[in-house]
């Protein structure tokens, strides 16, 4: 393909991109040197870093860092683990493959906010769980500061596992059959074949799905905002933080915002960048 | 291929065990949640809760879709039966068939008109303006982003340049980006250029975030179609854009639909952008927050009976759909 058919090709696409994506973030960072506010968003004024020395001696934003952290650290393996559980369980059954997919796809396709919703109502006045919990303990059961974070690295969980589960499951369909039969000849077990050929097998997805979960759980917005919005300050995330500075209907402090998403973006560029490079060699190579 | 060895008798009914215990455990908010939906408000907060023998009601539905006002429910049920029937044996047609666009543009037209004509018949409320939004936006973004995508995925897949390299790395690092570090210059420009609170305004910062993801994954599905198909049409003399349209985009419909699919999930369920760039023209799932906002026990079967609503086109789109998801990610993952 000549450079002129590629550039005709990929014309539309890369006008979107640039328009939309890189005017945009170019413009989030001249914001965010400027005093802006919601109310007047045409009086812009001139403050260079003093949004950013002032979101880094917030104790808000590094409360939000914290849990960000946490979040991701947490929600990422364990979803990783469950949804290579999940794949296994999933091969070995032939009958009724079809509705076991589609149920466990469930709370991964249902609209966040959505699951959210549904997940906390259980645990609401006159909920499931909190019926059970109060039997349990006998006490009455309340969403508290305390417990909020905890379900919502729950419910995290339980939402994101099928992404996981459905990619390795693609993954595993792909193993030609004649390397498990050479592992069980040579004796392996469950745990023997799965560590030695079946992870082996599925290390391209596994990073691939590591990469695309700890980006999306670092900027994960909906069920957080859902969960503790602004009635639990201690359990938000950067994106629900930066949408609260932002665009809180009586302060909405867009300087101050756009500082926080550009810190944002600085995070997630320090732990991306060897995996873009990493990217950047291998399409090198394929391209031959 | 199956891990291990066969299984005995045994382990087989372990592993439908261990599945049946997984999909109640994925499912259970939802069974909760059509349960909540059927039920009088005080049968729904009561303390402890009411498992089985509640009086049904479909005073939920009601409020959320029609104010509460009085409605010949078999007249909605009538209706929202048909419609599914229709769209679902021209859709069953258009499988069978594997031809792809007309059928599911015959789908689209049918929909269409069945959702223009229903507030015709019965008194709405607001809410379901929201619902058409939702569909228009979703139909949009899905259209939009997979034209252009297509034709950068192919190129993307074919060009051996630097350039597209560049390109390819430059959309992987804007796929990390969050919304916030777009939205507020979305929300300015939509303003200033009088868009704010419009479904277009929506639709652009869609297909925009969307399009990282959309061109890879085309990509990916491109880089499985063998380079001789092309060079067999060059032979003949086409030129480039003849044998993409002639040759290659007929053959790409499952990398098409897998990516469609993903598209769909993203704009029907976004909730962030709707909520800055719409402050009144919302689109459901924004709907469906502020009704939890209050602490009024009235919206609990609401609130319910709206989850339900909504999630019902997502979970027939992707039952009608679900190999495809399937192979897509496969695809996607093992190539990407």
């Amino acid at each position: 393909m000549t450079r002129r058919t590629f550039w005709r090709f990929v014309l539309p696409s890369a006008v979107v991109m640039v328009v939309l994506m890189v005017i945009p973030l170019g413009t989030t960072v001249w914001l965010s040197l400027n005093k802006v506010l919601l109310r007047s968003l045409d009086t812009v004024e001139w403050v260079g870093f003093s949004n950013y020395t002032e979101t880094l001696s917030d104790p808000d934003f590094w409360s939000a860092v914290w849990f960000t952290t946490i979040f991701v650290a947490v929600t990422v393996p364990a979803q990783m683990g469950l949804g290579l559980g999940y794949a296994l369980l999933l091969d070995r059954v032939k009958r009724g493959r079809a509705f076991y997919l589609a149920s466990l796809l469930l709370p991964f396709i249902v609209t966040p906010v959505v699951a959210t919703i549904i997940y906390k109502d259980l645990f609401e006045r006159g909920g499931l769980f909190t019926w059970f919990i109060e039997s349990f303990t006998g006490e009455p059961f309340a969403i508290t500061d305390g417990n909020v974070k905890v379900m919502i690295i729950a419910q995290a969980i339980w939402r994101v596992t099928p992404f996981a589960m459905i990619t390795m499951f693609a993954g595993i369909q792909t193993l030609p059959e004649e390397r498990m039969e050479a592992a069980a000849i040579d004796g392996a077990g469950f745990f023997g074949s799965l560590w030695h050929v079946i992870i082996p097998h599925l290390r391209t997805i596994i990073v691939f799905v590591g990469l695309i979960s700890v980006m999306d759980a670092y900027r994960v917005f909906d069920s957080v905002f859902v969960f503790a919005g602004n009635r639990f300050e201690s359990a938000q995330t950067l994106q629900v933080y930066n949408f609260n500075v932002a665009l809180d209907a009586n302060i909405g402090r867009v300087g101050k915002g756009n500082a926080i998403a550009i810190l944002t973006v600085i995070g997630i560029f320090v732990v991306l960048i060897p995996f873009l490079r990493q990217s950047y060699r291998e399409q090198i190579e394929e391209r031959g | 291929m199956s891990v291990g060895k066969e299984p005995t008798r045994l382990g087989r009914v372990g592993v439908h065990g261990a599945l049946i215990f997984l999909v109640l455990f994925s499912s259970l908010p939802f069974i909760w949640a059509v349960a909540q939906s059927t039920k009088l408000t005080r049968d729904a907060v009561s303390r402890e809760p009411v498992l089985w023998g509640w009086e049904l009601t479909s005073n939920a539905y009601n409020g959320f879709w029609f104010d509460g006002k009085e409605e010949n429910m078999w007249g909605v049920l009538l209706f929202l039966l048909g419609t599914a029937t229709v769209a679902i044996v021209v859709a069953a047609l258009g499988r069978r068939a594997e031809k792809g666009a007309p059928y599911y543009v015959a789908v689209v037209v049918i929909l269409g008109f069945a959702m223009w004509l229903f507030p015709r018949f019965f008194d709405t409320a607001t809410e379901y303006e929201f619902f058409v939004n939702s569909i228009i936006v979703t139909v949009l973004t899905v259209i939009i982003s997979i034209s252009i995508g297509l034709v950068a995925g192919y190129a993307l897949a074919r060009y051996t340049g630097i350039t597209g390299v560049v390109i390819l790395i430059a959309a992987l690092a804007f796929r990390a980006l969050p919304r916030t570090a777009f939205v507020l210059p979305y929300f300015q420009i939509a303003q200033s250029i009088g868009i704010l609170d419009s479904r277009l305004a929506i639709v652009m910062a869609l297909v925009a975030v969307n399009q990282p993801f959309t061109i890879w994954m085309l990509r990916s599905f491109f880089m499985e179609v063998p380079k001789s198909l092309e060079e067999a049409a060059y032979v003949d003399g086409a030129n480039t854009f003849t044998a993409f349209r002639k040759v290659i985009a007929p053959i790409m419909w499952p990398g098409v639909i897998a990516t469609a699919l993903f598209t769909f999930l993203l704009a029907y369920n976004e909730y962030l952008f709707v909520r800055v760039l719409a402050p009144t023209n919302w689109t459901l799932p924004v709907a469906i927050v502020s009704l939890t906002g209050g602490e009024s026990s009235r919206t609990i079967t609401e609130a319910a009976a709206a989850s339900v609503s909504i999630t019902l086109p997502i979970v027939i789109v992707i039952m009608l759909f679900q190999k495809h998801l399937v192979k897509g990610l496969g695809a996607g993952a093992v190539k990407g």
